[in-house]
């Protein structure tokens, strides 16, 4: 079974055997979409074997999956394929995923095994992969450094990703310390979703998506919320996971 | 005859007893196939990107369709219609301010209600005329809604058109009347949809064109439109006064609430979508609803005229997933 998790930022693929993952793989989604473009009839045609995967059932999900069809495969929808590649990831049956991508934030409420209960960020991609992305650049420093750092932060108002390059330049001019600016933007991060995690909290948290690389942000969650929070396994590729589980 | 243009629904029954032909901005402003275009165009003038598509459209409708007046609510509707009036006075628009009482408040009503009968100069007998004529009318709606829900052999975006359609009767009730009886006697010999999932929609009328059909693409279908229901004065009553003031729209989410509540029990729902309208007061009203439906709950947010975007399709489907 393949489960393939078309996202804004990435493509993530995942094949699995007999209830095991036997081969991930991830494509930046622009360079996936240019390569094996679009058929006439709107079908997205992937040579499996060219990258790679031996084709049996495909299961795909993901931002793009109604404006993008892979041919032969079964869409399922986004939410209910992350609870189930955190249910199988996990064994656990009641608890809160929070799922950080490139350009949304979904929580989801799971009870029994099954979604109870959703929320999505609002429209704006202020708490996603891509203003991590955005911060650390205009910080000048890597992703992973910007992960680091979640003490004493200089306090950012904006709740806008694109006001908040200016309002961190200007707290670079004023002087503060790289450490500080970067526990800075993760506390941002955190309350741009905060009153959402907390509408739909359970004592276990569990965290997926791209953003869940952030160690900084999962630190302030823990602390702030006092949720037991873990980040998934394979954080980045649970979407694509919960497709195999959902499609096998 | 002339046409008197209107932001919301408005006691149309003193428009026809006046020999006016009633028109609703926001019908105008929604069919239009250049809806999008109109929201720009108020945007041109110098409204604000960060405020409702509605009013922008509303704005525009008024000025391209050039009504004899327009009424504008001031109270019980859109906290901007002040702000859409002036800006239409300052066109040389003629406007005539309406409001429906905050407290639903029967004698206030009245003589507001007094106010626009004098201003078009329409004689109580003649407004109890027409009054008989569209209760007859209104009966067509409520059966429509009744096979949407009982019978199920109306769709949901069906039955959103002809309830929404009842504010001002499409500018003609006898064409109306005739286009519902067509309607009811062909779809009094359908098959009954089949969809499993029932679905409640609550709040202001949509700004998407194609919610309708994806929810039913989706296996659910909506048996319920809260406010569309409510424009078409669903209730027994001897006088206009008594009409308006049954009618739950204006008078705050706590008088929506009642009927919300009554309805879904009624209509046997699994799940209710509030939608409200990027930069609305009524998003605040979610908390509301939120808190007393005690029902699968999912709010949309509409900004411009056009179809779902993909965010709110996954969410849509989602939720519908959830319900199966």
């Amino acid at each position: 079974m393949i489960g393939i998790d078309l996202g804004s930022r990435h493509i993530k693929i995942v094949q699995m055997l007999d209830g095991k993952i036997i081969k991930t793989a991830i494509y930046d989604t622009i360079k996936f979409y240019r390569r094996w473009g679009m058929s006439a009839d709107q079908k997205l045609p992937i040579d499996w074997e060219e990258l790679g995967f031996a084709a049996d059932g495909i299961t795909a999900t993901g931002y793009g999956k109604i404006a993008v069809d892979i041919e032969g495969a079964v869409h399922i929808p986004e939410i209910q394929a992350h609870a189930a590649g955190a249910v199988f990831q996990t064994g656990r049956h009641d608890f809160t995923l929070l799922d950080i991508g490139g350009q949304d934030t979904k929580i989801i409420m799971v009870r029994g095994g099954k979604v109870a209960d959703f929320l999505t960020n609002d429209r704006c991609a202020a708490s996603s992969g891509r203003y991590m992305e955005n911060m650390a650049h205009v910080l000048g420093i890597s992703l992973q450094e910007l992960s680091s750092h979640y003490q004493d932060p200089v306090s950012l108002s904006s709740t806008c990703a694109i006001f908040g390059e200016t309002e961190i330049i200007s707290k670079i001019v004023e002087g503060h310390s790289m450490s500080q600016l970067a526990a800075g933007v993760n506390h941002t991060l955190y309350r741009r979703f905060a009153t959402q995690l907390k509408q739909l909290g359970s004592d276990k948290l569990l965290v997926s998506g791209g953003g869940a690389f952030n160690s900084a942000l999962i630190n302030i969650i823990a602390g702030e919320t006092g949720y037991d929070t873990q980040r998934l396994e394979n954080y980045q590729f649970n979407g694509a996971i919960g497709c195999c589980v959902y499609g096998g | 005859m002339e046409r008197i243009a209107f932001t919301t629904s408005i006691p149309v029954e003193i428009l026809l007893a006046a020999q006016k032909i009633p028109v609703d901005l926001n019908n105008v402003f929604i069919t239009d196939p250049r809806a999008a275009v109109m929201v720009e165009k108020a945007e041109e003038a110098g409204y604000p990107r960060n405020t409702c598509g509605w009013i922008k459209g509303l704005y525009t409708a008024a000025l391209e369709s050039r009504p004899e007046a327009v009424i504008a609510v001031m109270q019980g509707d859109c906290s901007n219609t002040l702000a859409l009036m002036e800006t239409l006075q300052l066109k040389g628009v003629p406007t005539i301010p309406f409001a429906f009482p905050f407290e639903r408040d029967a004698e206030m009503l009245q003589l507001q209600i007094k106010k626009l009968q004098d201003y078009f100069a329409a004689g109580g007998a003649a407004i109890h005329e027409v009054k008989k004529q569209l209760d007859e009318i209104r009966k067509l709606c409520q059966q429509i809604d009744e096979m949407t829900w009982k019978d199920n052999l109306v769709s949901g975006g069906e039955n959103h058109y002809y309830l929404v359609s009842s504010s001002d009767f499409n500018s003609d009730p006898l064409q109306f009347k005739q286009d519902m009886e067509n309607f009811i006697a062909d779809a009094g010999q359908r098959e009954p949809f089949r969809q499993e999932i029932r679905l409640a929609y609550i709040g202001v009328p949509p700004i998407f064109t194609d919610l309708y059909t994806m929810i039913e693409s989706m296996g659910a279908r909506v048996v319920f439109n809260e406010v569309q229901r409510q424009f078409s004065m669903p209730y027994k009553t001897a006088d206009i006064n008594q009409q308006y003031l049954m009618y739950t729209y204006p008078y705050g989410a706590f008088a929506r609430l009642q009927d919300i509540l009554e309805q879904i029990s009624l209509r046997r729902v699994d799940g209710v979508i509030h939608y409200t309208q990027t930069f609305c007061f009524r998003q605040i009203e979610d908390m509301i609803f939120r808190e007393k439906i005690k029902l699968p709950f999912l709010t949309l947010e509409g900004e411009g005229p056009g179809k779902l975007d993909g965010r709110s399709r996954m969410r849509l489907e989602a939720f519908i997933n959830m319900l199966k």
